[in-house]
């Protein structure tokens, strides 16, 4: 591993401004993103329109979506760096009796986070333009996997608290021949932990990035999935990287509790994943479900509650938008059959990845449209769940 | 050639394991090092002729661990 003594020619107050300023034009983008989206593939004739059209994607909401999702890993991989860091500090003071800090660039492992993932989708988007949907995780496949890796984030982020030797297991060991590989090709950096978790995001993409994966599904070509995936991972890394960098030089501030910092980001994240995976399971014991009664959504957007829910006899209307499910709960006869309907209107989220777990219903709506499902009886007092295909929008059926 | 396991109770990570198999670049008559930090060891298989516990010790010592013989 090299280590380079910081240099301190821009002050990092100056840089998280920067970010800060950043991250407020990301946001912006991300809240007019319908504007920027709304060009229709099917529309643009060009390949180039198209791959434009992804790399927009990627960079407004994709950014933003996907680092909710897989911030987690990326947070993993430079925890593992600069876990590493802070111990060589330890021995270098002890031995030195050096009192200047010096920590290696938060910068590389990021980049070779991003890399990998880049590149990882990439190959990716050419697997899908060759085996069309074989390739499509169920949600409740994607659910487990959300489960597993939101344990597998919390168990490590304890282990990094200290709190018991048992959540020593949590941590990854690569392989020997693995690491004898690394050790002589690239000898004294830690490479494999971020290109490693890097290529691992491809397990758990975001709604968009899902989305994105359909289209690369229906090029039907290799060429073409890759570029797609390739143009729009490309577009998620900035946003990815200015935050992950602003949130490691944030903790070089905090140099004593960095450790301790890093471990509550990955803890945090943990949970957000694993309620994410309990929520694409449709279990009442998610935080949102337990919650939802606590904070009645109705108030919060009054004007999609105020429209009517019911259109006609044994229909009821459920409004798909950019920021989820309106409202989030939908008042039911119960005993009787009914049809949902779904509507979309320019909605361009994850929202529209739809599932309701207790019917294994799912399905990718259309940007514009009304989908009609039909919802069979339910007890009086149920509830029927539905959420979108990553766990983070979430709504409920309540049946009276 | 000898297996000889030392306890490294003070790793902290996998990346620590990573540290220590670097050793087997280091240490002369050294064939090979398998450290595990979910066994908190490091199995090493050397020529006693040309290494001994001691110097062991002190190259684990100076890459930051005690080790300490099994």
């Amino acid at each position: 591993m090299t280590y380079k003594k910081r240099k301190s020619s821009i002050d990092p107050v100056i840089i998280v401004m920067l970010g800060v300023v950043f991250v407020a034009i990301a946001i912006v983008l991300f809240t007019f993103q319908p504007n920027l989206t709304s060009i229709n593939f099917a529309s643009s004739s060009g390949v180039m329109s198209q791959l434009i059209v992804a790399f927009i994607t990627g960079i407004t909401t994709g950014g933003l979506s996907c680092l909710a999702v897989q911030g987690g890993l990326l947070a993993s991989s430079l925890a593992h760096q600069f876990e590493q860091d802070y111990l060589e500090q330890i021995v270098k003071s002890k031995r030195k009796k050096q009192s200047s800090a010096s920590r290696s660039s938060s910068t590389f492992p990021i980049f070779l986070f991003l890399v990998a993932k880049v590149l990882a989708y990439t190959l990716l988007g050419a697997l899908l333009g060759w085996l069309g949907s074989f390739l499509t995780l169920s949600p409740m496949t994607r659910a487990m996997l959300m489960i597993a890796i939101g344990i597998f984030m919390v168990g490590n982020a304890l282990r990094m608290f200290n709190v018991h030797p048992f959540f020593r297991y949590f941590s990854i060991e690569p392989p020997k021949f693995i690491t004898r590989y690394i050790r002589r090709t690239a000898k004294g950096t830690d490479t494999f932990t971020p290109l490693f978790l890097g290529a691992l995001t491809v397990f758990i993409p975001c709604g968009i990035t899902q989305a994105m994966m359909a289209t690369a599904l229906g090029t039907g070509s290799i060429a073409m999935g890759a570029a797609l995936m390739f143009a729009f991972t490309l577009g998620t890394s900035p946003i990815f990287f200015i935050v992950a960098y602003l949130t490691t030089e944030l903790g070089s501030r905090l140099e004593k509790f960095f450790m301790r910092f890093i471990a509550a980001v990955v803890l945090i994240l943990g949970f957000v994943t694993l309620d994410g995976g309990l929520n694409v399971l449709g279990s009442p014991l998610s935080f949102q479900n337990l919650t939802r009664n606590l904070i009645p959504s109705e108030n919060i957007s009054s004007s999609q509650a105020t429209s009517p829910q019911l259109i006609v006899e044994g229909e009821l209307v459920l409004n798909v938008q950019n920021s989820g499910y309106f409202p989030r709960t939908l008042k039911a006869p119960a005993g009787k059959d009914f049809t949902l309907n779904l509507v979309t209107d320019k909605t361009y989220s994850c929202a529209r990845d739809f599932v309701i777990p207790a019917l294994d219903y799912y399905e990718l709506l259309s940007d514009t449209g009304i989908v009609k499902v039909t919802i069979p009886a339910q007890a009086k007092g149920s509830r029927l769940f539905f959420t979108c295909s990553m766990g983070m929008y979430t709504g409920q059926i309540v049946f009276e | 050639m000898i297996k000889k396991t030392f306890r490294i109770p003070d790793m902290t990570c996998s990346n620590c394991a990573m540290k220590l198999e670097s050793l087997e670049d280091m240490l002369k008559g050294v064939k090979e090092i398998k450290a595990s930090y979910h066994r908190l060891e490091m199995v090493i298989e050397y020529d006693e002729s040309k290494l001994t516990d001691e110097q062991i010790i002190t190259a684990v010592k100076r890459k930051g661990y005690q080790a300490v013989a099994a």
